[in-house]
């Protein structure tokens, strides 16, 4: 497994880039955060990977990092490149790559509704799909979702009082 | 999202509904009907268990265990169920599976428009207690808070010899009258609406006139007004209740002015 040689050619144009096979027909590549729209633009015009097929995003709370990954697909080589940038989780601020890829708007629109990562120039940061939400960005990892939960919903009774009564009676679901 | 003095209250137990006697019309309980609106009532629940349509609302993943259900492997038509494509038009609604809090809203939507006696079915752990999903932001946990339901189908998933037996227990219950799940949404509409806010806000609003509907039914009970339904009526008629509900407010004012 290695990566291909025309793609080799093209991360050596540019700088601090660091790429690995990951896998049949994947790569990955890290960047910095100021190299990934030159990055993106240059996959696309050289190598055909005009099809950016999502952009994940992780919590390294941590490291008080996000991590975003674009996935983007060249249908000439046959190849997926995941495009790894690490930015501050504070203030949480990238930039839009919606002019190389026009659906990176979606993808930025949800990232930034779930996380609460911001995306300089994006055509849209407005509420997308969580209904009557007025809660923190619900994916961050510092979001308790089980103290939310517990104040939110009520649970099932799972030792109701007729059960109760069954099992003084020396009964009961318990073995 | 989450509304201090929205907190759900504790329901009024069943049997202290006197089915609202003195607030509107009286409700026709078992020891108030005739001889013969009871042997009516007997023969029409008789018929009415032995032809029903099912709407399947298939939210989540239990849906693939109703079409052998529903087709020649196990045929429901057997038992006189077969599907229907409305709420309007249906008498069970069969719900398959997790709910989130935008599909909930759905599910009320619809099961306000259904028309009674109307039965709810909840299938699969989800429907019980939030199955797999407990401590998910964006699921809800419990299907008989917000809509009355008549049986529950525990599993995950439950196979269709499951669905099979909780529809044949709803046949029996239908047939015997015990299947009164649905007056429960007029007479303790309070307690619903309660918690529908808790999840939605305080503006939470469905066009349908529930408590007009069990005033004309005669299921109006102490808890079908309280403080929740106060709030429904501080965002007015039921045509702004419209406009309130899903759509922009100028989606309706808009037209009629023009």
């Amino acid at each position: 497994m290695s990566i291909p040689a025309r793609l080799n050619e093209v991360l050596n144009e540019l700088p601090a880039i660091q790429a690995r096979p990951a896998g049949a027909r994947r790569v990955r590549v890290d960047v910095a955060p100021q190299g990934l729209p030159a990055l993106l633009e240059l996959l696309k015009g050289r190598l055909g990977f005009i099809h950016l097929s999502a952009i994940s995003c992780v919590d390294w709370i941590e490291d008080g990092q996000f991590e975003l990954v674009y996935h983007v697909w060249s249908h000439e080589m046959k190849l997926l490149v995941s495009c790894h940038v690490r930015i501050a989780r504070e203030p949480g601020v990238y930039v839009s790559v919606h002019d190389i890829h026009e659906p990176a708007g979606f993808f930025e629109r949800d990232i930034h509704e779930m996380f609460g990562v911001h995306f300089d120039g994006a055509p849209s940061m407005e509420k997308f799909i969580l209904t009557s939400w007025e809660g923190p960005p619900p994916m961050r990892k510092d979001f308790n979702t089980r103290k939310h939960v517990e104040e939110t919903f009520e649970w099932v009774d799972y030792r109701p009082d007729w059960l109760k009564d069954i099992e003084r009676k020396g009964g009961g679901i318990e073995s | 999202m989450t509304d201090k003095p929205l907190k759900s209250h504790v329901r009024p137990p069943q049997d202290t509904m006197p089915g609202g006697a003195g607030q509107g019309c009286p409700a026709p309980d078992a020891q108030t009907r005739s001889i013969w609106r009871r042997i009516m009532d007997d023969f029409a629940d008789h018929c009415r268990a032995r032809s029903l349509f099912v709407l399947h609302y298939c939210t989540g993943c239990g849906a693939i265990e109703l079409p052998p259900t529903i087709t020649s492997r196990f045929d429901m038509e057997r038992v006189g169920i077969t599907p229907m494509v409305t709420p309007r038009q249906a008498d069970i609604l069969l719900i398959t599976g997790y709910l989130s809090l935008k599909t909930l809203k759905r599910v009320i939507l619809s099961y306000e428009q259904m028309q009674g006696p109307k039965y709810v079915l909840g299938f699969g752990s989800c429907t019980i207690n939030g199955g797999m999903y407990w401590n998910s932001y964006a699921t809800m946990k419990r299907l008989d808070q917000y809509i009355p339901t008549d049986l529950f189908i525990a599993g995950c998933m439950p196979r269709p010899e499951a669905v099979q037996q909780v529809l044949l227990k709803l046949i029996e219950d239908i047939d015997a009258g015990r299947a009164n799940a649905w007056q429960d949404y007029y007479r303790n509409y309070d307690f619903y609406l309660g918690n529908q806010q808790r999840l939605f806000g305080a503006g939470w609003n469905t066009p349908t006139d529930v408590i007009g509907e069990a005033r004309h039914y005669g299921y109006y009970g102490p808890g079908t007004e309280g403080e929740h339904t106060r709030l429904l009526a501080e965002g007015g008629g039921s045509a702004a209740r419209l406009a309130h509900a899903e759509y922009p407010s100028t989606a309706l004012t808009g037209r009629i002015k023009s």
